[in-house]
């Protein structure tokens, strides 16, 4: 354990910007260096190949997706987006999951960090253990759940509302939080809120003026990924909505169970693009923090 | 009691409302099994409106709140309907939780050909043919309806439902791949022998580069909700039956053998990867010109043969016609989505009167020639429909629901019929996939079944 | 501490314990809530169900099948990852994409590439004259395919893990083992692995708790079969609570499922932990 914390401290933060150094470095590259990044890039394209296929679907008329040999050139159409959002009223839905998977990424990313930074600065014995149990928990199979949330809602009167679908993905987001944040708070000398606590901080003070500002890249990686896991959920989805509250992910399941048209999956590719842009954008965006996030947390289980 | 038309009265339906509204305070906490409210909620007013909501099966509920509700609101000015969309997966268990709630916020439900013995015997659903028959309008004509679609929301003698969207398992052919081919096109006389006899000469090089590029057939293989009812289909043209009236399994016969071994067969004449092909893919396939025959459910007609953005086809160059002929009769398998009210409803009069609106022969005429969705009732099938591709099809819809009513050719009629339908797809589904015998696997189906209505 | 206890006490613990008093009783349609107490009833026919126990051995052969190639494949492509360029960042950002795909599109969308009449890659392999294959023909290539699809959701959250990782190694002991004069292989043995070991093993059990719930892919594609060949256990729960409104039994699966996953989990955690401490 103790190695891989202080190897983490041995790691040089990596310039994004091409640094004249590095730009110098690359110019001498090796063949070997070189065939690394190619293949990596080669190997990347072949990931977002069935995507590409999933694009040019989208812009298919529903009579030229199935052909041989695959229409390569066809006279592209919106129809498929026009009809997804019309007849699939995907709008609302679409509103309703971004609402949803940013509110259970808030809720966790707040409630699980501290609880994760608590756990790391726990000096009990049961922290192991604890830490354990939350990984675990992680993997409590969602139907175990299902069934007793479609009760409860029900009793409580809060079937269909967004606050239901925020705390059912709790269940699953928070463990996951905690489990990353608690990694990279381990890895925080326990110097810094000891400095900041002679200055006068209180406890949660130097939690939320120090650690916090420290830890900023690794949370919203944390943010990042908690997002994702709540955008694409179909479970609880299904059952704890009706109207108000209906996913996309919903949405879109109903449309390749269409039993009287059948599968239109011209107008599924299309939903399924308009779901994937806002996470890939928001990726772009921070792209630089997902992996140094990840670096300081992840392997601290 | 004597049927009143309450939207005549007014100030009648005003006091209707408050007897419910304080009827319902009162019984707010008895949530099923009780008498259903005599109150009856009424029609709603200028003044104050009535609401009620429906859970739909999601292929249909959007069209329904879009075009339907404002047609029905021509006549019901001042009934509100909701319509929520929800998926085919969870509206069952969704119904049963609404249906014993409290406070329900459904009063409607689109209920699938099996599943009204289910919520019947569980209490959750109104009796209509006897408890709202207060609220039933002296016209509406229960003897015109077709005994097959009637029948599908009738349980232990009530009547619990009423057929919005009638289907039938049916087959469309590739007149075009027959010619090619230099087969006959099919009737209705057509025998499964002489169909399997001629399925060989459908596979076939249509453009003469040496590889067949065009098949027999298309129907659902993989294991689902979907894949029994051809098997049952082809039992019951022979004279077979799934259970005798004990409900013990009658099918691991001859019959039923050679029925599964049929849909099993078949598959050597079907597409290459036919053996995953749900509802969709065979459409897609026939859709294509690819295969010359499917067996699928005729609601898919329009867009198999008639809306050119979907299909390369056109309704000269499809016929539809009932599946071929058994031993006994012609075959064909029963699919109707009912209407059916919650006994917990505020508002059984509202509710009762879009189901009788719907099932009504002028809402039947507006939604066949609007929706191109099916009617069930005798009189619309013997109108001239607005559309000339529909003509044909009605035609063999009124056949359809004569064989399905002579042959009982539907899913088993029990309570647990969705635990059975799973355990006929999963042993079917064995056969077809050759990990057993079709012997075997309806040995086995009859065992499991056995077991489970032994509990 | 106390927000997230008090969250997780009402959306986990609570919920779970409710699944456990559902699996000891009967459990009563009428009212929709459990009625009658039981006893271990649901759990003795639960155990007894054929389809139960064959969907459990489906889940193990996918597990078995798809956790060690995607640890494989997450590591190879995070070492390719990790090279210095300038597009490193957007190569990274845009292998999140497949994570994000609905379930149900992008087993849609895979069904339509391997489709053996329409799909891509029959006629790829039509280009070269080679006959296409079935997929989802049989119950072994169905698990293949299946497990295909599944790796081309997960790899990239493991590289992207992975690569993280690897990038926290310390990089003076492959300088050391350079000057010493190591050849890549005595590297790899003597430096890379004993390091890389408890990564690997934290990444797995990452991975592991991801893979046991796994069931829209399966549910977009074969629905379970043919047959029953690809029914994993989350899929048949699902159905026989859903569909077929057995509650009781399925509650009783579900919780027969979360001992089996914790205790393997806690296997893997301790493993992963010893291989940690022996550095």
């Amino acid at each position: 354990m103790s190695t891989l914390t202080e190897a983490r401290r041995d790691v040089v933060p990596i310039p994004e910007t091409p640094s004249p150094a590095r730009r110098r470095r690359a110019d001498r590259r090796r063949p070997g260096e070189r065939a690394r990044i190619w293949s990596g890039a080669i190997v990347c394209a072949l990931f977002l190949l069935p995507l590409l296929w999933m694009l040019l679907t989208s812009f298919k008329q529903q009579r030229d997706i199935f052909t041989v040999p695959p229409t390569i050139f066809f006279d592209p159409t919106l129809a498929q987006y026009i009809d997804a959002f019309s007849r699939g009223d995907l709008g609302p839905k679409l509103v309703n999951t971004v609402i949803v998977a940013l509110g259970a990424g808030l809720v966790s990313l707040v409630a699980g960090a501290m609880a994760g930074y608590a756990l790391s600065r726990l000096n009990i014995r049961g922290a192991g253990v604890i830490g354990a149990l939350i990984l675990a928990s992680r993997g409590v199979p969602p139907i175990a759940l299902a069934v007793p949330m479609f009760l409860v809602a029900r009793t409580l009167g809060i079937m269909d509302t967004h606050i239901t679908l925020i705390l059912a993905y709790c269940s699953f987001v928070i463990p996951y939080v905690m489990w990353l944040t608690r990694g990279f708070f381990l890895a925080l000398p326990k110097e810094l809120e000891e400095a900041a606590m002679l200055d006068g901080c209180s406890k949660m003070g130097a939690f939320f003026r120090i650690i916090v500002p420290i830890s900023a890249p690794g949370l919203i990686s944390t943010f990042i990924f908690s997002v994702i896991l709540a955008w694409e959920e179909l479970l609880f989805a299904l059952v704890l909505t009706n109207r108000d509250a209906t996913t996309v992910p919903v949405a879109i399941a109903g449309m390749a169970g269409d039993t009287e048209t059948g599968a239109n999956w011209g107008a599924l590719a299309a939903a399924g693009m308009v779901t994937v842009i806002p996470v890939v954008i928001l990726a772009l965006v921070v792209q630089k923090w997902l992996i140094r996030g990840l670096a300081d947390g992840a392997m601290k289980g | 009691m004597v049927p009143i038309r309450w939207h005549q009265h007014r100030r009648a339906v005003a006091l209707g409302i408050a007897v419910a509204a304080s009827l319902t305070a009162l019984t707010a906490c008895s949530p099923s099994g009780g008498d259903p409210s005599p109150g009856g909620g009424g029609l709603g007013t200028a003044e104050e409106h009535v609401e009620i909501t429906m859970m739909s099966n999601d292929a249909f509920a959007q069209q329904w709140q879009d075009e339907l509700v404002p047609e029905f609101n021509k006549a019901y000015p001042y009934i509100d309907v909701t319509i929520d969309a929800i998926p085919y997966t969870e509206l069952l268990a969704k119904g049963l939780l609404n249906g014993t709630d409290t406070d329900p916020e459904y009063d409607l439900i689109t209920l699938d050909d099996p599943w009204t013995p289910q919520l019947a015997e569980a209490g959750v659903l109104y009796e209509l043919k006897t408890d709202a028959d207060e609220w039933t309008d002296p016209d509406y004509d229960w003897d015109d309806f077709n005994t097959a679609p009637l029948a599908a929301s009738e349980w232990d003698g009530g009547q619990y439902g009423v057929p919005l969207r009638s289907n039938m398992l049916l087959m469309f052919y590739n007149k075009d791949l027959y010619a090619k081919a230099g087969l006959p096109e099919p009737t209705p006389e057509l025998t499964w022998d002489e169909y399997l006899e001629q399925a060989p000469q459908l596979v076939q090089d249509t453009d003469g580069d040496g590889t067949d590029d065009s098949w027999a057939v298309g129907l659902t293989w993989v294991r689902g909700v979907l894949s029994p009812p051809f098997w049952q289909a082809v039992l019951n043209s022979d004279g077979g039956a799934l259970f005798d009236d004990g409900m013990d399994p009658t099918f691991a016969t001859d019959a039923g053998v050679e029925a599964l071994q049929t849909q099993v067969d078949l598959l050597e004449y079907a597409p290459p990867g036919a053996l995953t092909y749900n509802y969709t893919e065979p459409l897609d396939a026939f859709r294509q010109g690819k295969v010359a025959t499917i067996f699928t459910w005729g609601s898919a007609f329009k867009s198999a043969a008639v809306d050119p953005n979907v299909t390369t086809l056109t309704p000269d160059q499809v016929g539809i016609q009932t599946m071929p002929v058994g031993s006994e009769s012609a075959s064909t398998h029963r699919g109707i989505w009912s209407g059916s009210m919650f006994k917990n409803t505020k508002n059984p009069e509202a509710a009762w009167a879009l189901l009788q609106w719907m099932s009504s022969k002028e809402g039947e005429v507006w939604t066949t020639n609007t929706l191109g969705s099916f009617p069930a009732r005798k009189s619309t099938l013997a109108e001239t429909p607005a559309e000339d591709w529909l003509v044909p099809v009605l035609a063999t819809l009124q056949s359809a629901y004569d064989v399905a009513a002579e042959g009982e050719m539907w899913r088993p009629r029990s309570p647990e019929s969705n635990a059975i339908q799973e355990i006929l797809a999963d042993q079917t589904s064995a056969a077809v996939q050759g990990q057993a015998s079709a012997q075997e696997a309806l040995d086995k189906a009859a065992d499991q079944i056995d077991e489970l209505l032994a509990k | 501490m106390l927000p997230a206890t008090v969250l997780l006490v009402a959306v986990l613990a609570y919920p779970l314990l409710y699944t456990v008093q559902i699996s000891l009783s009967e459990f009563d349609l009428a009212t929709f809530a459990p009625a009658d107490w039981t006893g271990l009833d649901n759990y003795t026919a639960a155990l007894a169900n054929e389809s139960f126990q064959n969907s459990l051995v489906v889940t193990a052969v996918y597990l078995v099948l798809a956790l060690p190639l995607q640890i494989v494949l997450g590591f190879g492509i995070a070492y390719l990852m990790n090279a210095e360029w300038r597009g490193r960042g957007v190569v990274r950002a845009l292998f999140l994409i497949p994570m994000v795909v609905a379930p149900v599109v992008s087993g849609g969308i895979w069904k339509m590439i391997l489709d053996p009449l329409w799909g891509g890659v029959s006629w790829f392999l039509g280009l070269f004259g080679l006959p296409p294959i079935d997929w989802f023909g049989d119950a072994t290539m169905s698990m293949i395919s299946i497990v295909l699809i599944d790796t081309w959701r997960s790899v990239p959250f493991v590289a992207l893990i992975a690569s993280a990782a690897l990038l926290s190694l310390p990089s003076d002991l492959f300088e050391a083992a350079k000057v010493d004069g190591a050849n890549w292989w005595q590297t790899m043995r003597s430096v890379s692995l004993p390091l890389l070991a408890p990564i690997i093993a934290a990444t797995f059990v990452v991975r592991w708790l991801g893979a046991v719930k796994m069931f829209d892919v399966i549910l977009a594609t074969t629905n379970g079969g043919p047959g029953e060949a690809t029914n994993v256990v989350n899929l048949f729960i699902y159905q026989q609570a859903f569909r077929l409104l057995k509650f009781s039994e399925s509650s009783a699966m579900a919780v027969i499922v979360l001992v089996i996953t914790m205790i393997l989990t806690f296997v893997f955690l301790s493993v992963s932990k010893k291989l940690e401490d022996r550095l």
